[in-house]
């Protein structure tokens, strides 16, 4: 089986904010429309203290809270674990908004669809380069790619960097952060 | 990051309306089996319970945009079994059929078949229930993520129906309303009922963790505690419940049925809808996630 998942590097985030921008250009956002938010969380104790940014976005999890209280099937789970919505089927409730504990649904206001992250880097290769987040990180701190192959370039920096899912197993979130 | 409450008063509204007219339903129904002589007041409170959840239906619908500008995706509503919505979608509609029913035949002078009030008063709690329980599964929100919360909304909802049923008898039957005191007496315990609830809501909730607390906080002393002192615990719990005892324990019977009793009785019930109301919007606009609260654990 096929269950995508993300790797997202911290540690070498410098708080560019391409990836939204990148983001928002792949999938015709408007400017007011973001898939990624950013959390900023200073770190340790004065005066020994730091800054991290962290990027925050759908983490497609496996147990999509969204996915379960979607009355119209809208939100659904691809067979190969991503989470994606079916606009055409979305009365725009916002249930889903409220039951995601990331709080990453974002609510279109012109066509009242609750949209959110597609994981569209699914869909890159060597043919098809895209303008996704992965595609446009500066320090190249995203790593996509197949969870259930050992010998991915995501399941092997997620095993040498140790890195965990941003609420542990809260969901079973397939967004990986080293921080 | 800063947190937009996702629902807004037009979501309290329609919660509220759901609530109200499912109480009227149950309100009339237990006056056709303890006061059947009632009738004005009966048909009185099964005109309101469809009026009232129509309202309400059509604000939901003005919220769902994406499904306002495309009604026909409102039939895909029945497609998810898991979803709570799914259900009460299921719950409302059915509640919808029922009430108009014990209208028409309310309207044709037939009498209303036993089977179907008791149909109806079931469906009527489950749709006071769901309301609560739409809420009640965002596990991400401890003020909702809890089992008190339809408890709550159904009392509430029942207190609320059975006010706008007696509200509307003061000015419109007078005479019937002089003679629902098995009625009057349960919808005075309602509010102290709803006391003690919403006291273990706000204690409960406070100590579940820092999104709980910050939730609590905003009710009691944040933004919404004029709302929440002054309108639901005041206005909405404590002073019909004053005002009642007064009426039904310390009155004599000829005060008791005179207008200004009736009048006073009145004001009771308004304090009784407004705090209804209050109930919900506090509850849906309070309430703080715990991924804000406590950003990244």
């Amino acid at each position: 089986m096929t269950r995508y998942g993300m790797l997202i590097n911290t540690r070498e985030c410098i708080g560019c904010y391409a990836c939204r921008t990148a983001c928002q250009r792949q999938n015709g956002l408007e400017a007011d429309i973001d898939f990624i938010r950013y959390e900023e969380i200073e770190t340790g104790t004065f005066p020994v203290v730091g800054l991290e940014c962290v990027p925050i976005q759908c983490m497609h999890c496996e147990d999509a809270p969204c996915a379960k209280v979607c009355p119209t099937g809208a939100t659904y789970v691809t067979d190969d674990g991503i989470v994606r919505v079916h606009e055409e089927r979305c009365i725009g409730c916002k249930y889903c908004m409220a039951a995601c504990p990331y709080q990453v649904r974002v609510h279109n206001p012109r066509t009242g669809v609750v949209d959110k992250c597609r994981f569209c880097t699914v869909e890159a290769s060597e043919d098809n380069p895209m303008c996704s987040c992965v595609e446009a990180c500066v320090t190249g701190c995203r790593i996509f790619g197949d969870l259930d192959d050992p010998e991915s370039d995501v399941s092997r920096a997620i095993v040498e960097l140790n890195a965990q899912p941003i609420m542990g197993d809260l969901t079973k979130a397939k967004i990986f952060y080293v921080r | 990051m800063t947190f937009e409450p996702i629902w807004n008063s037009l979501i309290a509204w329609y919660l509220f309306l759901a609530g109200l007219g499912a109480g009227a339903y149950i309100t009339s129904s237990f006056l056709a089996w303890r006061h059947p002589d009632a009738t004005a007041m009966r048909k009185t409170g099964h005109l309101i319970a469809p009026i009232a959840v129509a309202i309400g239906l059509v604000l939901l619908m003005f919220d769902a945009e994406a499904g306002l500008h495309n009604p026909l995706r409102f039939f895909y509503l029945l497609t998810n079994v898991g979803s709570v919505m799914m259900w009460g979608v299921v719950f409302l509609s059915v509640f919808m059929v029922v009430s108009v029913v014990t209208v028409v035949l309310d309207f044709m002078k037939r009498p209303v078949p036993n089977w179907l009030a008791i149909v109806g008063v079931v469906l009527a709690l489950c749709v006071g229930a769901y309301t609560g329980a739409l809420l009640g599964v965002c596990q991400t929100f401890p003020l909702w993520n809890n089992a008190l919360l339809p408890v709550l909304f159904v009392v509430s909802a029942i207190s609320s129906g059975a006010a706008c049923v007696l509200f509307a008898a003061v000015f419109r039957h007078a005479d019937e309303f002089n003679r629902v005191g098995v009625l009057k007496k349960f919808h005075f315990c309602l509010p102290i009922i709803e006391l003690l609830l919403v006291a273990s809501l706000c204690f409960i909730t406070a100590q579940t963790n820092p999104a709980g607390a910050a939730s609590v906080a905003a009710m009691i002393s944040g933004d919404w505690a004029i709302a929440f002192w002054l309108g639901l615990v005041v206005v909405g719990l404590l002073l019909p419940t004053a005002l009642e005892i007064r009426l039904l324990f310390f009155s004599s019977k000829e005060f008791e049925e005179s207008r200004p009793a009736h009048y006073i009785s009145a004001f009771s019930d308004l304090g009784v809808m407004v705090g209804g109301f209050l109930l919900r919007l506090i509850v849906v606009m309070a309430a703080v996630p715990l991924t804000v609260a406590m950003p990244l654990l």
